[in-house]
C-alpha cells in the first residue's frame, strides 16, 4: 500500500474527516474490522492533542500519513506547534473508584493502550510527530 | 451527530446518535446540564446509534454521572452500548461502576 496522508487545519471540526481518511487507509491496508474502532479512536485523540494544544489558539497544520510497514499498519500524526511532553500527562487511574479518580489523562491513555506501539518524536523541521502502529492480524 | 432529550415520568432519556469526538463533547455536556437544571438527575442514555465515543465525550459523561450521584440524588444508567464502545469503557475502568442495560426499557424501569 502506498502511504496516504491527508493534510487539514488545526480545528476540531476536522476531526470526522480525519476518522473517515484512517479507517479507510487501515481497511484497505487489511487491517482487521475489530481493530479499525481503536486505530480510529487512538489517531482521534493524538490529533485532538494537536488541535487543542499545538497552536495556542491559533490555526496551524496537522498532517495525518498512514502506511504499512512490516506487519504494522501506522499512521503518523504531525504538527507544527508546541512541543507536546506526553511525560507532564498524569496516568490515570483506572481501577480507583470515580469519586477519587482525576478524569484527566484519559486520552494518551487510549493511545498507549488501543495501539500496539508508540513513538513521540519532536524536531523543529519535522515539526512533532506522534507515530501510532497496530499489528495487522488479519481473519483466518 | 444528534442529541435528543425524552422527558419520562422516572428519568429524562437522553438519545445520542452519531459520532462523538472533542468538537460536539461540549454540546453532549450542555445537554446533561439542561437535565439537572430541570431538577432530573436520574438520566438514561441510550447509545444504541452511537458510532464513536471519544475520552471529551467520555469526560462529559463522568462529570454527569458524579454530578447526578452527589447526596444520593440520582444516577446516569446507560442502555445499548456497542461491543466496541463498551470495550474502550472496560479499558478505562467504567463499567465496574456505570450501570449498563441491554436496551432503554430496561434502564427506564430499574429507575
Amino acid at each position: 500500500m502506498p502511504p496516504f496522508e491527508l493534510c487539514v487545519n488545526s480545528d476540531l471540526s476536522q476531526l470526522a474527516r480525519i476518522s473517515e481518511f484512517v479507517s479507510l487507509s487501515a481497511r484497505r491496508a487489511g487491517v482487521a474490522e475489530a481493530d479499525v474502532y481503536d486505530i480510529q479512536m487512538a489517531t482521534d485523540e493524538a490529533c485532538t492533542n494537536s488541535i487543542e494544544h499545538a497552536y495556542d489558539g491559533d490555526t496551524g497544520e496537522v498532517r495525518i500519513c498512514c502506511w504499512v510497514e512490516n506487519k504494522d499498519f501506522v499512521v503518523r500524526v504531525t504538527d507544527f506547534g508546541k512541543r507536546f511532553d506526553p511525560d507532564k500527562v498524569p496516568v490515570p487511574d483506572t481501577k480507583a473508584p470515580l469519586e477519587s479518580r482525576d478524569i484527566g489523562g484519559l486520552g494518551l491513555f487510549f493511545m498507549r493502550e488501543l495501539t500496539d506501539g508508540i513513538e513521540f518524536h519532536s524536531d523543529g523541521e519535522k515539526g512533532n510527530q506522534v507515530i501510532l502502529r497496530k499489528r495487522i492480524s488479519r481473519a483466518e | 451527530m444528534t442529541i435528543e432529550t425524552k422527558e419520562l415520568k422516572r428519568c429524562n432519556v437522553i438519545k445520542l446518535e452519531g459520532r462523538f469526538d472533542s468538537s460536539v463533547a461540549p454540546a453532549l455536556a450542555e445537554a446533561f446540564r439542561e437535565s439537572m437544571d430541570d431538577g432530573v438527575y436520574r438520566i438514561v442514555v441510550d447509545m444504541s446509534g452511537v458510532q464513536f465515543f471519544s475520552s471529551a465525550a467520555i469526560r462529559a459523561l463522568l462529570m454527569a454521572y458524579k454530578e447526578c450521584r452527589r447526596w444520593n440524588r440520582g444516577d446516569v444508567r446507560l442502555a445499548a452500548v456497542p461491543e466496541h464502545i463498551a470495550g474502550v469503557f472496560d479499558l478505562a475502568g467504567i463499567l465496574s461502576f456505570v450501570e449498563i442495560y441491554p436496551d432503554t426499557t430496561f434502564a427506564v424501569g430499574s429507575f
